[in-house]
């Protein structure tokens, strides 16, 4: 481990409990467990197509059904349900999600300032926007010089930036990234990772969902493999003081 | 011909329009909902303004806050029946404009079974004064109505832009699955969008009610008007709806001073129909700064 051990007693901040998840007839997710702690940095890595985005999803409450208990910081947020996808996603997210999803997802009329506005709409945050936005601007710099400018005006990796710095200007307890390197030329997509890394994540918790496994290794506390909607590899690893 | 009039006419409906059109296309981009049902509302804030005028007092703000509160009240009762049980399931946009279609066919029967058939009319707010600007007449009325008009949708807009539920509809008219992954609620945003679009049929009602009368079916032609100007200026722009407010208003406007008023909407279509040819995206294809996502 290259992270020094916390005198604090670590918390579970997400527990998934036998999982299943998809779309339609689709079963993407199949009986999955995961627990991921407070301090703690996951990669998860897979091909594509094999379940990484769609956790992540469930866990948010986006795909088309799922089933199973997902415990997030003691709370239910897991239902049985085989319709409404994204109905419960701001409730999720008021419970401490933050969720930095695949392509970005970005209003493309608002200005980068606005933007990272709107990754703060806890109440907590939105109190407090000014000073987590300086705190993101240091780790985006080049983000700087662009508050006033429409998103849609941006290049692939100035809106990763944004899409990204709006999911850290929440105040959650967890954040999932999905594929921050996704569609990027190497080096910037290098450069995303390293401002990830570099987040300070205090009490709570990040998954980092990958397709390299490079970029990830040695420089996360454990890297969970995904195939075929199941966990494999490390998953049953024993949480420090738990 | 005379210019002047044909100016101020243009100006003046451009500015109900117009209003209509915001509030439809505010309501479809961030909600998905064709709001069929903003015909019922404004004959309904027109009945809320009269009954206003009638039983507290006939004054000018009292006439306006009644119409538009009414507005705003039938803005939440379309929300509640047409949005909010059915927005999450399949085909919703189909079945929205279904359920506020019959939202607007029972609503205005029911209007015609309380109040009956004769029209009814509200007084005089903006006063009889005429003004000559470089030679053009202005009523009062169309003063007025311009006045007003642009106030409120200056002040809509304006709190759309500063305030953070405005922030948050916008981000939904942008990208609604974005915008409930930063924690916005679609249920709790969507009574907002529709009390104020409501608000804005129920300005747009009292105005109207100046020089047309308040009757169970007034709402049917300004909403259609409001609805293909929204389409013009390409729905969920609301630039994009000025600059077709203007454009239908002008060409109502010369169409009726130069073949007459019954080749209104024959023009108005067939303008439309061309720029749709034209633009695909209406207006707002053009006023776009930004590459969609």
């Amino acid at each position: 481990m290259n992270k020094p051990e916390h005198a604090v007693q670590r918390r579970i901040v997400l527990d998934v409990n036998g999982l299943s998840a998809g779309w339609g007839p689709v079963r993407v997710i199949h009986d999955l467990d995961l627990k991921v702690s407070s301090g703690e940095r996951v990669g998860i890595v897979g091909l594509n197509g094999h379940g990484k985005s769609t956790l992540f999803q469930a866990i948010a409450g986006l795909t088309g059904w799922q089933r199973g208990s997902i415990l997030l910081e003691g709370h239910q947020v897991g239902r049985t349900r085989s319709q409404g996808p994204g109905r419960y996603t701001h409730l999720v997210v008021r419970r401490g999600l933050a969720l930095i999803p695949q392509g970005d997802e970005i209003f493309h009329g608002l200005t980068v300032e606005e933007h990272l506005d709107s990754g703060a709409f806890t109440r907590r945050a939105w109190s407090e926007r000014s000073e987590r936005k300086k705190k993101v601007l240091a780790i985006f710099q080049p983000l700087q010089k662009l508050m006033k400018v429409p998103v849609g005006r941006l290049s692939g990796g100035e809106r990763r930036m944004v899409a990204i710095g709006r999911g850290l200007m929440a105040d959650a307890s967890l954040f999932l990234v999905d594929e921050p390197s996704l569609g990027l030329a190497p080096k910037i997509g290098k450069a995303v990772i390293e401002a990830l890394l570099a987040v300070e994540l205090g009490d709570s918790a990040m998954v980092i969902a990958e397709q390299n496994v490079g970029l990830l290794e040695g420089r996360v506390d454990r890297i969970i493999g995904m195939h075929a909607g199941k966990l494999k590899g490390e998953a049953s690893v024993l949480l420090p003081h738990a | 011909m005379d210019f002047g009039l044909v100016i101020t006419n243009a100006i003046t409906l451009a500015c109900i329009y117009g209003t209509l059109a915001i509030g439809l296309s505010i309501t479809w981009s961030s909600l998905g909902l064709v709001n069929m049902a903003y015909g019922f509302i404004f004959a309904l804030s027109g009945y809320g303004a009269w009954l206003a005028s009638l039983y507290i007092s006939s004054s000018a703000p009292v006439i306006f806050a009644a119409g538009i509160l009414t507005g705003a009240l039938g803005g939440i009762v379309v929300c509640l029946c047409a949005f909010i049980p059915i927005h999450d399931k399949p085909s919703f946009p189909i079945r929205g404009l279904t359920a506020a279609l019959a939202i607007s066919l029972a609503g205005n029967e029911l209007l015609m079974w309380i109040f009956g058939p004769r029209a009814k009319s509200l007084p005089q707010l903006f006063g009889f004064w005429k003004v000559n600007i470089f030679g053009v007449v202005v009523t009062s009325d169309k003063a007025g109505t311009v006045v007003s008009a642009l106030f409120l949708l200056t002040l809509v807009l304006l709190w759309m832009r500063s305030s953070r539920r405005g922030l948050e509809i916008r981000a939904m008219m942008m990208n609604p699955h974005a915008a409930s992954i930063v924690g916005i609620g679609v249920r709790s945003t969507s009574i907002y969008v529709m009390i104020m679009t409501g608000g804005l049929a129920g300005l747009a009602a009292v105005v109207l009610a100046q020089t047309y009368w308040i009757s169970p079916f007034s709402g049917i032609t300004p909403m259609i008007k409001g609805l293909s100007i929204a389409l013009v200026g390409g729905l969920g722009s609301v630039p994009g709806a000025v600059a077709g407010a203007l454009l239908l208003g002008v060409n109502e406007a010369l169409t009726a001073a130069l073949l007459g008023g019954q080749y209104v909407l024959i023009t108005q279509f067939l303008l439309i129909i061309l720029i749709l040819i034209l633009r695909p995206r209406g207006i707002a294809g053009i006023l776009d700064r930004a590459r969609e996502a």
